[in-house]
């Protein structure tokens, strides 16, 4: 009797603890319990698996451009070894990040060809009449106007008559893209590689030019590079070879080297791209920049947002699903079992507490498919209850005392229960190793639930039967079974 | 207050009563397969096919004003610039023309914000702390099937070595084919749900097949627990001996079947859309698994 005494106090400080631990440290909830937006980032890789090492360095140069943003409370954090997972909680809008964090931001500098000024200056009048009709492209779908749609797709033809070359896109935009993709890349042919590049920055700003409203890109280059853009910018000072500064293969800025640096090259290791930015693309440069180029360039191929409001309601909704879950059980049980049912529900109660006090302590975060998971243990944490009290029902029919009946009955369904939970637990265990985010949620709720209900349903629903047994007037038998049951 | 199923006399009509369960959903799958338009063996969701799905709900005062989803899209298709999108789009209205669900093949983050604009501009406005987006990308939803796919091939292969090590052969094979008519009659189901309502299966489909597998398992394992027992302690014939427990276990069976229905329930009339489909999964996972437990595992053990 001394022994359940002291169970009784353990679980009674268990149950502190736990509200303890509940109230000083709250449920973190999912995004889809707060609102907010979340997004999955995939490596991509030709060959081969990607590494760790591989993996590090991208999550790295995400990390940066993420806190380069300013998004505040995000969370980054790799998922089965060639993914990566950003929450944005709130309301924050995901465009900016996955425009932000899509490139690969591979800058390069480069020198020209000898011999190509003609064809890169027809190259650099074609972008620029691209730009012209992609321009006009969007005005002329805004106004509904067929015509302008109609001059745009002849010059279009005009273009690629000259370019020798023609598009493969299904719709107009599409083909305005894919000839801009080409003329880019056609010009950066033009261009030589150097020992220059994203990797010898240390920092990026942006400010406004100081004769209209666009805006320029500063780079600071580190001690070598510094030295390298020199010796490169003296290389070509004077001669009518140009300067391109490429970003993802696309030529961003073409400049020419004035004769002055014929000697020494553009010392004082900065430089500053001037391609008519707008405020916004500025900064998204900047962030990219400063972040560092990718060492593999990644896809994002998931994108889930939930509203704020969403959210609460499906804590609400989810709260009044999970209470309403528990009074019914609890009827039933009280029905079928009287004071052992009692039992349950209070068992049922405790296991609730040390499930939600696990959760905080771990911690897990709670999301809806791990709420479902919590709900449904409930279910499975009362199947161990029935197993035992239908075994005490059948000891009682046989005419065992209700101590004893009670005794052999928990030691009876011990084979079966645990039996149980390990087929269950087995389930879990193939969820959590290869679901996805979503599924390890209900597969950790689920797991964790099974295995307190072996101690819920076990250790305290005994302790708290016996405490009550102790009570004599709580002895008789017909407390224990509903009466039609005694019968037979 | 005994039970007193006759499983000895019952035992062709049991079998003949699976079997045409098993036909049914047979036929479901094979149907789904050749005659729809989707040729898969069940309607596979968004989780797999890549996709947007985006809810979200209007600001209105008291009722909100009635629109057909063909004129909202006929003013979609004139104000969106991809016009690609917009062939494959299905749009619905829910809760008396209050929330709004589309559902487009896959966007980027951009397109799918210029969609929601343009629906603001037609049907607007629109309350944004409502939305609910999901953009899948055509690569992830092939992975995340095979993803899904393995992870049940897994745990059952895990699930079948625990029985088979825990169990001498016979019981292990029956108790893993009343397992497998389980999940088949729940896929069957859910082949014809999509055939007929149009209803898609998600990853949690996938998980609910899973946690049905462990579920219908632990029943029989309960049941053939009792037999062996009874085996031991009580001297009645071979079948009798078979009866008899399922007899003694059939209240246990329901009673845990009730306790694990009634928080589904609660989930599919109280928790969110999302879940809905889930907890009917599991729901008629748990019915036609204790069906499985109590009927007909013990009828396949019966000797003729």
């Amino acid at each position: 009797m001394k022994r359940r005494q002291g169970w009784l106090f353990f679980i009674i400080f268990l149950l502190t603890l736990s509200v303890y631990l509940l109230v000083n440290y709250p449920l973190q909830l999912g995004l889809d319990l707060q609102g907010g937006s979340q997004l999955t980032l995939q490596i991509i890789k030709e060959e081969g698996k990607v590494t760790k090492d591989e993996l590090e360095a991208v999550n790295s140069v995400i990390d940066k451009r993420v806190n380069n943003l300013g998004v505040s409370e995000s969370n980054l954090q790799t998922l089965g070894g060639d993914q990566l997972i950003l929450e944005l909680p709130g309301e924050q809008n995901p465009l900016v990040a996955s425009r932000v964090l899509g490139k690969t931001a591979l800058l390069e500098f480069r020198t020209q060809k000898k011999g190509t000024s003609t064809n890169l200056k027809a190259l650099q009048l074609q972008r620029l009449s691209i730009k012209e009709l992609i321009e006009q492209y969007s005005s002329a779908e805004k106004s509904q106007n067929d015509n302008n749609l109609k001059v745009i797709q002849d010059d279009l033809k005009n273009i690629e008559q000259e370019l020798n070359y023609s598009s493969n896109s299904n719709d107009l935009y599409g083909k305005l893209i894919e000839i801009k993709k080409y003329v880019d890349k056609k010009i950066s042919n033009l261009f030589i590689k150097t020992d220059l590049s994203g990797n010898d920055l240390i920092n990026a700003g942006r400010r406004q030019e100081q004769t209209n409203s666009n805006w320029e890109v500063l780079l600071t280059f580190s001690n070598s590079g510094g030295e390298k853009f020199a010796e490169i910018t003296k290389s070509i000072a004077g001669s009518n070879q140009l300067l391109a500064i490429i970003l993802d293969g696309e030529s961003i800025s073409e400049a020419s080297v004035g004769n002055q640096f014929v000697n020494t090259g553009i010392t004082g290791g900065s430089a500053t791209i001037s391609g008519n930015f707008s405020a916004e693309n500025a900064r998204e440069l900047e962030v990219q920049l400063k972040g560092g180029s990718l060492p593999l360039p990644i896809e994002i191929v998931e994108t889930n947002t939930i509203g704020a409001l969403l959210g609460s309601k499906n804590i609400l909704k989810s709260l009044y699903a999970a209470i309403s879950g528990l009074i019914f059980v609890g009827i039933f049980m009280f029905f079928n079992y009287r004071i052992l049912g009692f039992v349950s529900v209070l068992s049922l109660v405790l296991y609730g507490f040390f499930n939600l006090a696990l959760y905080s302590l771990i911690p897990v975060t709670l999301t809806l498919p791990g709420i479902s998971g919590l709900i449904l243990s409930i279910g499975m944490a009362v199947d161990a209850n029935i197993l035992i009290f239908e075994r005490i029902r059948e000891e009682l029919n046989d005419g065992n005392t209700l101590t004893r009946s009670i005794d052999s009955g928990f030691q009876r369904a011990n084979s079966s229960i645990v039996d149980g939970h390990i087929t269950t637990l087995l389930s879990c265990f193939v969820l959590f190793l290869l679901g996805t985010n979503f599924v390890k949620g209900f597969a950790a709720t689920l797991g964790i639930g099974v295995l307190i209900s072996l101690f819920t349903s076990l250790n305290c629903s005994k302790t708290i039967l016996r405490f009550l047994t102790t009570y004599q007037s709580l002895r008789q038998k017909n407390f224990y079974l509903p009466k039609n049951n005694f019968s037979n | 207050m005994k039970y007193n199923l006759e499983l000895i006399k019952n035992k062709s009509r049991i079998i003949g009563f699976s079997t045409v369960l098993i036909l049914l959903s047979l036929l479901g799958i094979l149907y789904s397969t050749f005659n729809t338009s989707y040729k898969k063996p069940i309607n596979l969701g968004m989780d797999f096919v890549g996709g947007n799905e985006t809810r979200i709900e209007r600001f209105c005062e008291e009722e909100c004003s009635n629109f057909s989803p063909d004129t909202v899209l006929e003013n979609l298709r004139e104000i969106s610039k991809n016009k690609n999108v917009l062939s494959n789009i299905k749009l619905q209205f829910q809760n008396n023309d209050k929330l709004i669900s589309i559902r487009t093949p896959y966007l980027s983050i951009e397109e799918s914000n210029n969609l929601i604009t343009n629906l603001d501009n037609i049907i607007g406005p629109l309350n944004y702390a409502s939305k609910d987006s999901r953009l899948i990308g055509p690569k992830l939803g092939k992975r995340l099937l095979t993803n899904c796919v393995s992870s049940l091939l897994v745990s059952l292969l895990a699930i079948s070595l625990y029985i088979t090590i825990r169990f001498d052969k016979k019981y292990a094979f029956f108790a893993l084919l009343a397992l497998f008519h389980d999940l088949l009659i729940v896929f069957g189901i859910f082949s014809w749900l999509g055939i007929i309502l149009s209803v898609e299966v998600n990853s949690l489909f996938a998980v609910a097949l899973l946690t049905i597998a462990g579920y219908s398992v632990n029943d029989t394992v309960v049941i053939f627990d009792r037999i062996r027992e009874n085996f031991k302690s009580k001297n009645e014939g071979y079948n009798e001996t078979i009866q008899l427990s399922v007899n003694e276990s059939f209240r246990r069976t329901t009673f845990t079947s009730i306790t694990t229905l009634i928080p589904l329930l609660s989930i599919m009339l109280f928790g969110t859309y999302s879940l809905f489909w889930f907890s009917l999964a599991l729901s008629l996972g748990i019915i036609v698994g204790s069906y499985s437990s109590i009927l007909l595992a013990p009828s396949l053990l019966l000797k003729d």
